[in-house]
C-alpha cells in the first residue's frame, strides 16, 4: 500500500498517517491543499500570513488526527480547523490594528486594500481578493464558503455552526456590501 | 471575460437561486484559483516530522493529563451529587446545618457540646 495512496480512501490515509507514514499525510495535503488555500487566502488575502496559517492548519490536523472520529467528512473537519485558525488570525490582527487606531476594523481593510493596489495587478483573482478584503470578516467567511468553495447555505451553516437564518441574512447583506465595493473597483 | 461581466458573475454567485457549486466552478474557469506557494507541502512535512521527540512526548503527556483530568472531574461531580442526595435523604433538607451534620440539634446543645457548660 505504501507509496501508492492516490486511490486510497480518506480513512486509510488517516490510519497510515497516525502510524507515521509521510506519504499518506502528503496525499491528504495534496487532496485538500487547494480547499484550505481558498478558505485561508479568501479570508486573509494572498499574503505570507496566509501561507503560515495554511501550514498551521495541516500541522494542527496532523496532531489531532487521532481525535478524528470519522463522524463528519475529513474535508469538513479540515475546513473547520482552517476557519478557526483564520478567524483567530483576523482577531489577532484586529487587536494589533486597534492598538494603533481607534478606527480598528476599518483601518485594517484600508491597509489591506492599499497593499493590493501597490502591486498594480488586475487579474480576476485579484479583483475577487480586493472585493473580499473590503467585506466585514463575518460576511467574508460566508462569501468565501459559497463563492470559492461552492458550499450551499445549509452546508455553510453546518460548518460554521450558525443558524440557517443567520447565514441567509448575512449572505444577503454581504451581497449588498459586495455590490458597493465592486462598483468602486 | 470583461471586468463588468466578472463582477456580475461574482455578485450573481451569491444569489439564493444560483447553484453555488456551478457558480464556483464558473469562477474557477475564469481563472479565480487559490493555492499555496511551491514547496508548501514539503515545508509542512518537514515541520511535522522533524518535530523533536520531546515535543511529541510532551503532546502525548498533555493528552494523557487531559484524559485523566476528565475522568477525575467526572468522578468528583458524581461523588458530590451522591453526597447531596444522601444528605437530603438523611436530613430532609440541604441547609447549611444539614451539611455540618447538626440539622437536628438545638442551639443550646451545640453550645454545650462546644463549651461544656
Amino acid at each position: 500500500m505504501k507509496g501508492s495512496y492516490s486511490q486510497a480512501e480518506d480513512s486509510e490515509l488517516i490510519s497510515a498517517s497516525i502510524a507515521g507514514d509521510k506519504l499518506a499525510f502528503s496525499e491528504i495535503m495534496e487532496r485538500y491543499r487547494k480547499m484550505v488555500a481558498r478558505t485561508v487566502k479568501g479570508m486573509l488575502g494572498d499574503s505570507v500570513f496566509a501561507e503560515d496559517i495554511g501550514q498551521e492548519v495541516f500541522i494542527k490536523l496532523y496532531n489531532s488526527l487521532s481525535d478524528f472520529r470519522g463522524e463528519a467528512k475529513l474535508s469538513t473537519y479540515i475546513q473547520k480547523i482552517a476557519i478557526n485558525l483564520t478567524l483567530n488570525e483576523i482577531k489577532r490582527r484586529k487587536r494589533f490594528f486597534s492598538m494603533f487606531s481607534q478606527k480598528g476594523n476599518n483601518e485594517m481593510h484600508e491597509y489591506e486594500i492599499a497593499d493590493f493596489d501597490s502591486e498594480g495587478k488586475r487579474d480576476a483573482t485579484e479583483l475577487v481578493n480586493k472585493a473580499l478584503m473590503g467585506l466585514d470578516p463575518k460576511f467574508r467567511i460566508i462569501v468565501a464558503m459559497r463563492m470559492l468553495q461552492g458550499y450551499s447555505t445549509k452546508e455553510t451553516a453546518e460548518i460554521l455552526g450558525l443558524p440557517l437564518g443567520t447565514v441567509l441574512s448575512r449572505l444577503s447583506r454581504a451581497q449588498e456590501q459586495l455590490k458597493q465595493i465592486l462598483r468602486n473597483l | 471575460m470583461k471586468p463588468s461581466e466578472l463582477k456580475s458573475l461574482i455578485i450573481g454567485s451569491l444569489d439564493e437561486k444560483t447553484d453555488p457549486r456551478t457558480a464556483s466552478k464558473k469562477l474557477e474557469e475564469e481563472g479565480i484559483s487559490y493555492d499555496f506557494s511551491k514547496g508548501f507541502s514539503e515545508k509542512v512535512i518537514d515541520k511535522i516530522f522533524s518535530m523533536p521527540e520531546t515535543v511529541v512526548r510532551e503532546i502525548e503527556f498533555v493528552k494523557s493529563m487531559r484524559f485523566i483530568f476528565n475522568r477525575v472531574a467526572l468522578t468528583g461531580v458524581a461523588a458530590i451529587i451522591l453526597l447531596l442526595v444522601s444528605i437530603f435523604l438523611a436530613e430532609g433538607s440541604l441547609s447549611f446545618n444539614s451539611f455540618l451534620g447538626i440539622g437536628d440539634s438545638y442551639d443550646e446543645s451545640i453550645v454545650y457540646l462546644l463549651t461544656g457548660n
